[in-house]
């Protein structure tokens, strides 16, 4: 058993040097890009898990109302609850740092907690510096730095008081703030405080914002019987769900970069398929003896098969820990991307586990085919076969009208036209090669002399390989020019989205509900011309289906209100809503949901539990999407939530700036937010634009990659034609002339590859854009500077490839390819 | 004009330094057709690399035209080669994704642009080696016959100064070779083309003006058309 080992590992490493390092490349470069993405996508996971668990803490229930406080008494009974093992009171105050340097109110605006106990294990503070002392206030570390505070500095609140730091802290939700000052425009710095301390500031002694306590086992029957005595009160309760979809959809992302992994271990697959194939042909004469010598079928292919385990498990043993590391590299550019401000400790343990056995498994389902076929060696076999050029003219018709028929899905609005697409570029890539090898001639002629028509000639001899191998870097290129695509037009589509759901120019959140006489002000002011008021009910817990337990807002719509979401049959679903009981979901709501249009939805409304019918899925910017809309009136009725704080502005663009000031000043005491479209547009899509340049490097990844195949096949043309490369020597071509006969070649491959998959990402990209599946989301285009990338790159990169064969073929000794010849 | 002067080919073997040709002295005149011929493992192909510039010699020098093959670097022989010297090996080396006219104005493209003249004289070459109407036919489609007489052709494509065969009809049976070497006759009287033919035959040796006899990395003999007793040694090699 030892033997039939080391046999393997002698035929992988000492028939043929470079080609066994070029494909372990390829593998290790495949499987550490799984890796990398499976350990980048587990640590965020994580990372967001972490900070939402830390939020959560051990709550259990909150008690909270759709007024900005309550009087502390509605909960008294409950901190004497027996069932009852901790509670935690918080108030929120409105208020503005007092800074030396100069920055308007806005941007000075902060939230400011008060807790009873910051030591509460209700509360999860990472402490960096300082104690929880529950005397200073708390901050986290990117305010401290914004600030310039240390632990025992003194802040001080405008009109309010000053406090000291008692302690810094990582990030967490609770206190999320913006780390730079453009940021603080558009959000509110959140700090904590002790609760004494706020009341004593703002004299609401009595007053509480909400209540969050922990309970023995589920509590369920305490949560059912105050949900029954709330009732009437403008006080409710609501379990505590860990659930931040409504803040982040980086889930997406990955999909996105999967897709990615996935054509990476698809390109490293077939070098690897390519690779052994040939070599399985190569060695067609040496298993034909081994099989007279009486080796059965079965003990050649396992002969082959070993060889590839070795393959697989050295490639895994330095793809998986490089991924590793790529994989820390990855999510530090994506966590900077999306300014996520946040500490996380790499978890490579499950990912690696997979990685181990998708990197040891693909190699050898990609050799599967040549590993049956070695087997099958016939006793008879003759070497001249192995000269014989691959596939009939019969076989290349047969490819071309598959190909041209699978072409044809373009017209079909399915998923299944990308496959279908990528496939009949695979079948008429032969062809491909062919056409432009035809055109390319006179200019390869031009460039590189006799020498360039060879390369032609030579292509047309292994043309199969020769156009998979082009096919494939074109597969490359063409995905990710479609998901530069994406990318690129996605800031467009959200942001069309976002203007045409914002439902105004700007949206002004308050702590205090807002009065009549506040609204007759705003109207006053000469740039606002229309004010709209707007109420979300959250936190709402709901239900999927499968009785998960997620949540998110509630928001009220009207067919006179602002307009919130976007769809076709807007009037009708206005008039739908009306109706009791029912209820709109964004559509990533819905997708969490998991149910039908029809079907109802159970949940915790400030006036109980609740079903709502399903009545339509639409499209919304608000929450990304994962939110639900209710008329106004079931609102308040029927739901119990009756106030609003937020109003949403129109207000002449010229004047966005002033009026914005104006508002601090006019309501600082009780505002605590005033976003505007633009600020919305520009938080949406400044991360978006930030993905552009991951995929510029995605796509040099890839190109490199099908250039490390280019290397591979150039270098198997190059051996299987060493006799005839000696003949050209002996005739007269000097090394130079051979070199470039073979850079010639890998320029055709290249050049070929690229514009096939620039055509191919052009048609890519077409389907996408007059799909409705994508309800127009991304406008047809021409990318221009991701085309021009890749074929400087795909051109570049072949020639790199062709240069390593080069080199061998014009190093082969003349004298010993003619004896053998 | 050919002229060696005590050429000498070591072959490192490990660390056995074998001396496959050990000191050879040859000239060989303008339109001469000789023959070389021994035992197999004598140096007979070395030489014949050797004085196509394919090989470089351990020792002494080759001299082709006056000048020195020996002292030439590496794109100087090949550039050489395709200009001054045609080969004819005995498995044919055409290549194999070419036509025959392809093959045949191989050296020609290798050394630069083919102008018309060219092309009208490759049409000629092969109108005489008799392969009229095959021009677009892909060589190794061909009969061996046939393969060979692309070879030749080719061979002939530059004018060479010489002709180097290395056993050409080796592959061949009998009445094929006859063709071949007749042939090499025709091109050896009608254009005085200089010949060096390596052979195991003795019947193809008789077609050249001199028999050059190897053994063992030396010139054992040389029987030229011209002694007395030519023919009987002829005869006593057949018997
Ligand atoms: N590249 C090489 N390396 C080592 N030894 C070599 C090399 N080329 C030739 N030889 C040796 O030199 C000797 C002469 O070889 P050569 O091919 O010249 O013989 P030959 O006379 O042509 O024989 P044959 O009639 O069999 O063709 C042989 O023993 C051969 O093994
Ligand atoms: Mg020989």
């Amino acid at each position: 058993m030892l033997s039939i080992w080391r046999i393997s590992w002698r035929n992988i490493t000492t028939n043929n040097k470079k080609r066994f390092f070029i494909t372990l490349l390829a593998i290790i470069l495949g499987t550490s890009f799984v890796t990398a993405m499976l350990v980048a996508d587990k640590t965020t996971k994580d990372v967001f898990d972490y900070y939402e668990q830390m939020y959560v803490a051990n709550a259990d229930y909150w008690v909270l109302s759709d007024e900005h406080s309550y009087s502390e008494e509605m909960i008294s009974s409950i901190q004497n609850d027996s069932a009852v093992t901790g509670t935690l009171l918080a108030l929120d105050k409105q208020a503005f740092f007092e800074l030396e340097s100069d920055h308007s109110l806005n941007e000075r605006s902060v939230r400011i907690t008060g807790v009873n106990d910051q030591n509460s294990p209700l509360l999860k503070l990472p402490v960096i510096e300082g104690s929880l002392d529950n005397k200073g206030i708390v901050i986290t570390e990117a305010v401290a730095n914004l600030l310039g505070k240390k632990v025992g500095d003194t802040v001080r609140f405008t009109n309010m008081g000053e406090a000291k730091v008692s302690a810094i802290v990582e990030y967490t939700q609770l206190l999320a703030s913006p780390s730079n000052w453009e940021r603080a425009e558009s959000t509110s710095f959140r700090i904590l405080a002790p609760l004494d301390m706020l009341r004593e500031w703002t004299g609401q002694y009595n007053e509480i914002s909400y209540m969050r306590f922990q309970t023995k086992g589920d509590g369920e029957e305490l949560f059912h019987s105050l949900q029954q005595s709330f009732l009437g009160s403008s006080v409710f309760i609501q379990p505590v769900v860990a659930d931040d979809l409504q803040s982040n959809d980086i889930g997406g992302i990955y999909t996105f970069f999967y897709i990615i992994a996935g054509l990476s271990i698809f390109i490293s697959g077939f070098i690897v398929f390519n690779m052994i194939y040939t070599s399985v042909i190569e060695r067609k004469k040496e298993f034909a003896i081994m099989k007279s010598l009486g080796y059965t079928q079965s003990a050649v292919s396992k002969l082959v098969l070993i060889e590839m385990i070795l393959l697989a498990l050295i490639g895994t043993a330095i793809g998986v820990p490089l991924g590793i590391w790529f994989g820390d590299m990855f999510i530090q550019a994506l966590l900077s991307v999306f300014e996520f401000d946040m500490v996380y400790t790499l978890n490579w343990e499950l990912p690696t586990l997979v990685a181990i056995i998708i990197g040891f498994l693909y190699p050898i389902v990609f050799s599967l085919f040549p590993i049956y076929n070695a087997g099958k060696t016939s006793l008879l076999f003759t070497l001249k076969m192995a000269n014989e050029r691959d596939g009939s003219t019969r076989l290349h018709i047969l490819r071309a009208v598959v190909g041209v028929g699978l072409l044809c899905f373009v017209f079909i609005d399915h998923p299944v036209t990308y496959a279908a697409v990528l496939a009949s570029v695979i079948l008429l890539f032969p062809l491909l090669l062919i056409g432009l090898s035809k055109i390319f001639t006179p200019i390869l002629k031009s460039f590189f002399n006799y020498p360039g028509i060879m390369a032609t000639k030579n292509l047309f001899q292994q043309i199969n390989r020769n156009a998979n191998t082009a096919a494939i870097l074109a597969i490359g290129i063409s995905v990710i020019l479609l998901l530069g695509a994406v990318v690129e037009s996605a800031p467009q589509g959200y942001e069309k989205e976002i203007r045409s759901t914002y439902g105004g120019d700007m949206r002004v959140t308050s702590e205090l509900s807002w009065s009549a006489e506040d609204i007759t002000k705003l109207l006053s002011y000469p740039a606002v011309t229309d004010v709209k008021p707007l109420a979300e009910a959250a936190p709402i817990t709901w239900e999927t289906v499968n009785e998960g337990k997620r949540q998110f807002s509630v928001i009220s719509v009207s067919e006179d209100g602002p307009s919130l979401f976007a769809d076709l049959q807007e009037k009708d679903l206005y008039k739908a809503l009306t109706q009791k009981s029912t209820v709109l979901l964004g559509d990533r709501a819905f997708e969490e949901w998991g149910g039908n249009i029809g079907q109802s939805i159970r949940m915790n409304s400030p006036s109980g539990e609740q079903s709502f019918e399903v009545i339509g899925v639409v499209k919304t910017s608000h929450h990304s999407g994962y939110v639900a809309f209710m008329d106004a009136t079931n609102l308040s009725n029927e739901f119990g939530w009756t106030n609003s704080f937020d109003l949403l502005l129109t207000v002449n663009s010229k004047a966005i700036d002033s009026t914005r000031d104006q508002l601090w000043s006019d309501f600082g005491n009780h505002l605590s937010k005033v976003q505007t479209v633009e600020d919305e547009v520009e938080s949406t899509t400044s991360a978006i634009s930030g993905m552009n340049e991951l995929i510029l490097v995605m796509l040099l990844i890839i190109i490199g990659l099908a250039s490390i195949g280019t290397a591979n096949t150039l270098l198997m043309n190059t051996y299987e034609r060493k006799f005839e490369i000696g003949t050209m020597r002996a005739l007269g071509f000097t090394k130079q002339q051979i070199r470039n006969m073979i850079l010639a070649e890998g320029l055709l491959i290249g050049l070929s590859g690229v514009i096939g998959g620039i055509a191919t990402g052009i048609v890519l990209i077409y389907v996408t854009s007059k799909s409705e599946l994508m309800e127009g989301f991304i406008s047809f285009q021409f990318p221009i500077s991701n085309i021009i990338l890749a074929m400087i790159a795909g051109v570049t990169l072949s020639l790199c490839a062709a240069w390593i064969s080069s080199k061998t073929a014009s190093k082969l000794d003349i004298q010993s390819s003619l004896k053998e010849g | 004009m050919i002229k060696v002067n005590n050429l000498k080919r070591d072959f490192l073997q490990g660390q056995q330094r074998t001396q496959v040709l050990k000191g050879i002295d040859l000239a060989i005149e303008e339109g001469e057709f000789v023959a070389i011929m021994g035992p197999s493992g004598s140096g007979k192909s070395t030489l014949l690399q050797l004085l196509a510039g394919l090989d470089v010699p351990t020792d002494g020098d080759i001299q082709i035209n006056n000048k020195f093959l020996n002292k030439m670097n590496e794109k100087e022989r090949t550039i050489f080669r395709r200009k001054k010297l045609g080969f004819v090996f005995q498995n044919y080396q055409l290549l194999s994704t070419l036509t025959v006219e392809e093959n045949i104005a191989f050296p020609l493209h290798a050394d630069g642009k083919l102008t018309n003249e060219k092309s009208k004289m490759i049409n000629a070459l092969i109108h005489s080696v008799g392969l009229e109407g095959l021009n677009h036919k892909r060589a190794n489609l061909l009969s061996g016959g046939q393969q060979q007489r692309v070879a030749i052709a080719r061979a002939l494509v530059n004018n060479p100064t010489v002709l180097l065969a290395d056993e050409p009809t080796g592959n061949l049976d009998r009445a094929m070779a006859e063709e071949i070497l007749g042939l090499f006759l025709k091109f050896h009287r009608q254009n005085k083309q200089t010949i060096v033919m390596v052979t195991h035959d003795i019947f193809a040796a008789g077609f050249a003006d001199r028999i050059i006899l190897f053994r063992d990395g030396v010139i054992d003999k040389v029987i030229s058309r011209k002694d007395s007793d030519y023919a009987k040694y002829l005869a006593n090699f057949m018997a």
